[in-house]
């Protein structure tokens, strides 16, 4: 019997994880779904591609709850909502033997609130076994929605799953995502994976998933991101967000926690990486190592 | 010697024809190659027959000289919170 000497392949970690935080939500009442990776329905990702993480969406008002009792069970924060990515709608933790994980309180492209998305696919929900557990999944064709709004984010990466769950799918499949992308508000961003954005090129959001599905500088993504904003105060406090230092990227650069320093020099530099970004268009993006989806 | 059932707490999965077992959800990951796999399927099937005897049949193996290796492995499983043994 082996036990931390050998390497454990990446699939197997992953299911185990699925299986450990739908262990962990059980038993302190959280109600998640477990998304994307190792929970997809296989019909769904015929090619079988796990991911490099587990990504759960949690009941919003339940989110307190998951984060202590993962920290209980020996998971560390990694990155914040603030600073995981720029739509601050997931949080990232790390096991030492499950690895890392996605907590989602949103998913970016649903504009109908959180918490009533959420019940949503949680009343369609179904549960699939992974690693001898009964892990919640959403239905089929949530499943085929999330993965058709991940693809808008991934900049051509991820578009395989567009074909499969939607290009390829049966009519009456097709009408269920459509009915479903209906009710979550999130035309706009599935159109941006699937096709059709420039029908919705009077809507707030639009540049921004432009942007985003397209690929472009941070700086562009950040105009966007402003312009979509649907208060002007909302859009300010994205404005103030923009230069700040992101810590948590700069302390898993640095290997290191960001001493006060680190951060003054870090609040310098980042208008100037900006600046020439405006320069080079998207050639160059200060990117952290591991980004969140 | 009777047979075992994992625990309530234990996840496992097989990949590439490795079993992996782990407590959930704290961990670790074991990793239960070749013979070690062999021993959990066959201490998870029910039978009349003890494990060792089963185990020395599938391998060719005397009884004897195994008997210690595979009862030493399976209090191990049974002490890491994997393995129960079924009463009776």
């Amino acid at each position: 019997m082996n036990e931390s000497q050998v390497s454990v392949p990446l699939q197997v970690r992953l299911r185990f994880g699925h299986a450990a935080v739908q262990r962990v939500a059980t038993a302190a009442g959280v109600d998640l779904l477990h998304i994307k990776g190792a929970a997809v329905t296989p019909a769904l990702r015929p090619e079988g591609y796990l991911g490099s993480d587990v990504d759960v969406l949690v009941r919003p008002d339940h989110v307190d709850a998951i984060d202590a009792a993962l920290r209980e069970h020996g998971w560390t924060l990694y990155s914040t909502f603030e600073h995981g990515s720029p739509f601050g709608h997931a949080q990232t933790y790390v096991h030492d033997a499950w690895g890392y994980i996605d907590i989602h309180r949103w998913f970016p492209g649903i504009r109908l609130r959180p918490d009533q998305a959420f019940e949503l696919f949680w009343g369609d929900r179904h549960a699939y076994e992974i690693a001898g557990v009964a892990c919640q999944v959403p239905s089929d064709p949530a499943q085929a929605v999330i993965l058709v709004l991940n693809a808008a984010r991934s900049a051509k990466g991820a578009r395989v799953d567009v074909i499969t769950v939607w290009q390829e799918a049966e009519p009456d499949r097709r009408v269920e995502i459509a009915r479903l992308v209906e009710h979550l508000h999130a035309d706009v961003a599935f159109a941006a994976a699937a096709g059709g954005l420039e029908r919705f090129r009077h809507d707030r959001e639009y540049r921004l998933w432009k942007v985003v599905s397209d690929g472009g500088s941070r700086s562009a993504e950040w105009w966007a991101r402003i312009r979509s904003a649907p208060t002007t105060w909302a859009g300010v406090r994205i404005a103030l967000r923009a230069p700040l230092v992101n810590v948590d990227h700069l302390a898993h650069r640095l290997g290191r926690t960001p001493t006060p320093l680190d951060i003054s020099v870090e609040f310098v530099r980042r208008p100037f990486a900006a600046v020439f970004e405006g320069v080079k268009g998207a050639g160059r993006r200060l990117r952290p190592r591991r980004v969140v989806r | 010697m009777g047979g075992y059932r994992p625990t309530d707490a234990t996840g496992v999965v097989e990949h590439e024809d490795v079993l992996y077992a782990a407590t959930l959800p704290d961990g670790p990951i074991l990793v239960l190659d070749g013979i070690a796999g062999l021993i959990w399927e066959v201490a998870c099937e029910p039978s009349d027959d003890s494990v060792v005897d089963r185990v020395a049949e599938l391998t060719g193996a005397e009884p004897g000289d195994i008997r210690a290796e595979v009862e030493r492995f399976l209090d191990d499983l049974v002490r890491r919170g994997l393995l129960r043994p079924i009463a009776g």
